[in-house]
C-alpha cells in the first residue's frame, strides 16, 4: 500500500471518529460518554497513530533514499 | 446563572466541521501532500485537529455529566427527580432545589460530588457496572448509596454560612458542631435532617408544579 493510501485510510478513520464526535455531542446521556470514549476515541486514535506511522516510515524513507544528507545534518 | 459549559458546544462543532472538511479533501485528494504546503494542512488536519476535538469534546461531555438531565436520562432516577418538585419543605433535596440553594441544571452532581465519574477509581468502575445494570444486568431496587452519606457534601456550602455555624441545635454545644465537620455525626441520618428523596413515598406527596421545575 502507497502513502497515499495509507493517507485515505487515515483520513477516514480520523473522519469517522470526528463524525461519532459530532453525534454524541448532541446527546445527553451516559451512552452517549460510553460511544464518544469507546468508539469515537478509538477511531480518532487509531487514525491519529496511522498517520504519525506514515509519517515516521517517510522519514525513515527519505533517510535511506539520501544516506549523505542525513550524515551532513547529523554533523 | 450557574454556566455549565466549559467548552461552548458551537465552537467545538465549529473545530468539528472545519476539521472534517479538510480531512475530507484530503481523502479524496491524498495527491495535494506532495507539496510542503500540502504536507503541513495534513498534519494540521491529521494530527492538531482531533487531536484538539478529542480533547475538548471530552471536557465538553465530562462537565455535561454534571447536568441534573444527564442523571435523569436513565430510566432508574425518573423517581429521584420527582423528588425534587415534592411540595414540602422538609424533603432536603426538593427544598435545596425549588429554592436555587443547589443550581437546578446540576443538582444531583452539587450534592454528589464523588460519584461515579467524579470519584475515585472504584467510583469510576461502579458507574460502568451501572451502565452494565441498566441495559443488561438489571437495577437492583431500592438502590442505594454505597456508602453512608457525607457530611462533606452538606458543608462545602453550609460550612462557614452563618444560619449553619449559629443555628440553635449546631452550636448548642461545640463537641456538635466538631462531629459535625468530621463527619461523626451525620446531618442526614441522626434524627435531624431525614427526609431526603423518600422516593417510596412519591404518589402520597403534593408535586410543586413551578414554572421552572423541570
Amino acid at each position: 500500500m502507497n502513502v497515499e493510501q495509507r493517507l485515505r485510510r487515515s483520513g477516514l478513520l480520523i473522519a469517522a471518529g470526528l463524525a461519532v464526535e459530532a453525534v454524541t455531542l448532541a446527546w445527553t446521556h451516559p451512552l452517549a460518554f460510553l460511544v464518544f470514549m469507546l468508539v469515537g476515541g478509538l477511531l480518532l486514535a487509531a487514525g491519529v497513530v496511522m498517520f504519525l506511522l506514515i509519517l515516521l516510515a517517510s522519514s525513515s524513507n527519505n533517510q535511506e533514499a539520501h544516506p549523505q544528507q542525513a550524515s551532513t545534518r547529523e554533523s | 446563572m450557574y454556566q455549565l459549559q466549559a467548552t461552548p458546544k458551537a465552537l467545538l462543532l465549529a473545530l468539528i466541521a472545519v476539521a472534517m472538511v479538510i480531512v475530507v479533501w484530503l481523502v479524496v485528494r491524498p495527491s495535494i501532500t506532495r507539496s510542503r504546503e500540502g504536507k503541513m494542512l495534513a498534519f494540521v488536519a491529521l494530527f492538531i485537529l482531533p487531536v484538539l476535538a478529542a480533547s475538548f469534546g471530552g471536557a465538553n461531555h465530562l462537565q455535561r455529566s454534571k447536568e441534573t438531565q444527564f442523571c435523569l436520562s436513565c430510566h432508574v432516577m425518573e423517581p429521584y427527580g420527582r423528588s425534587l418538585r415534592v411540595d414540602d419543605a422538609s424533603y432536603v433535596p426538593a427544598a435545596h432545589y425549588q429554592n436555587g440553594r443547589v443550581p437546578r441544571e446540576a443538582a444531583c452532581y452539587t450534592c454528589h460530588t464523588d460519584y461515579t465519574m467524579y470519584g475515585p477509581l472504584r467510583a469510576k468502575i461502579r458507574g460502568l457496572q451501572h451502565v452494565y445494570a441498566q441495559y443488561i444486568g438489571g437495577v437492583s431496587r431500592p438502590i442505594k448509596l454505597y456508602r453512608p452519606y457525607n457530611n462533606r457534601e452538606c458543608l462545602h456550602c453550609h460550612a462557614g454560612a452563618r444560619s449553619f455555624e449559629e443555628g440553635a441545635v449546631h452550636s448548642a454545644s461545640p463537641e456538635v458542631m466538631a462531629e459535625i465537620k468530621v463527619n461523626k455525626l451525620s446531618c442526614l441520618s441522626s434524627g435531624c435532617h431525614e427526609n431526603v428523596h423518600n422516593v417510596e413515598h412519591l404518589n402520597e406527596v403534593k408535586m410543586w408544579e413551578g414554572s421552572e421545575a423541570r
